[in-house]
């Protein structure tokens, strides 16, 4: 969904497709951009870390009006805190993906690469593990279970 | 008495067996009171009744919160995207 002024391009997105990273990152390019911060996260197959397992895939689910609108709120709560940010890019994937795929997209713009950028993108991603309403499941080879989150999002948050 | 449309996300559909269900509520009814039908009809989100959330017309409420009438009413466990 793209909501994209000539100035400040924000697109964000509940999309059953593969991510094409190059192209997301061209929607939020300007003329003036010299800079970009992006994340995307994988599933990744084999854990190592705490209870190391391995994981076949995820399956992937959202309330889709209420995640994009949650998008939209993150993409603002970017622009407030870094207005240097040019462009934002917001995209979760959805359905059955498997170990190596991206999952999820976020992508910021600047001028220079030393405005916030980076931490723009963090805060991006931070945030829509905290409000933005996807859940996936985990299935491996002894049997499948919900992801669930620990974030309590306050009331109106 | 009025109905409501409540949907329904990730363990929380898992636990009652659907996508949505419709339930009739008295006018005045809250989050909480819903959530307690809730629970009563289906006793398995007993098992999630400390992690469940509301919201409410796409916003995050307050179990206090009065349900307005057609209101689009979801409930679902911590969010675990990205």
């Amino acid at each position: 969904m793209p909501v994209s002024t000539a100035e400040q391009p924000t697109v964000f997105a509940i999309t059953e497709s593969e991510l094409d990273l190059n192209a997301l990152l061209a929607e939020i390019t300007l003329p003036s951009s010299g800079a970009a911060a992006l994340f995307t996260g994988m599933v990744r197959g084999v854990t190592e870390r705490g209870d190391a397992h391995q994981t076949l895939y995820l399956e992937y689910e959202a309330y889709r009006p209420m995640a994009e609108a949650k998008m939209k709120q993150v993409a603002e709560e970017i622009r407030q805190r870094w207005p240097s940010v040019q462009g934002i890019a917001i995209v979760q994937r959805v359905g059955r993906l498997y170990p190596c795929t991206p999952t999820v997209l976020i992508a910021c713009t600047a001028a220079h690469r030393d405005t916030g950028v980076f931490e723009a993108a963090r805060y991006g991603i931070d945030r829509l593990k905290e409000i933005v309403p996807v859940w996936k499941k985990e299935v491996g080879p002894d049997g499948e279970a919900w992801v669930e989150g620990d974030y309590i999002p306050r009331p109106g948050e | 008495m009025k109905r409501v449309k409540v949907l329904l996300f990730a363990t929380l559909r898992d636990y009652v067996g659907a996508a949505s269900v419709e339930v009739e509520i008295p006018p005045q009814a809250t989050i909480r009171d819903l959530e307690e039908h809730l629970i009563a009809t289906y006793p398995r989100l007993g098992i999630v009744r400390n992690s469940m959330m509301a919201a409410v017309n796409h916003e995050f409420v307050a179990d206090e919160q009065i349900i307005p009438d057609g209101a689009e009413v979801a409930f679902f466990p911590p969010v675990s995207g990205g």
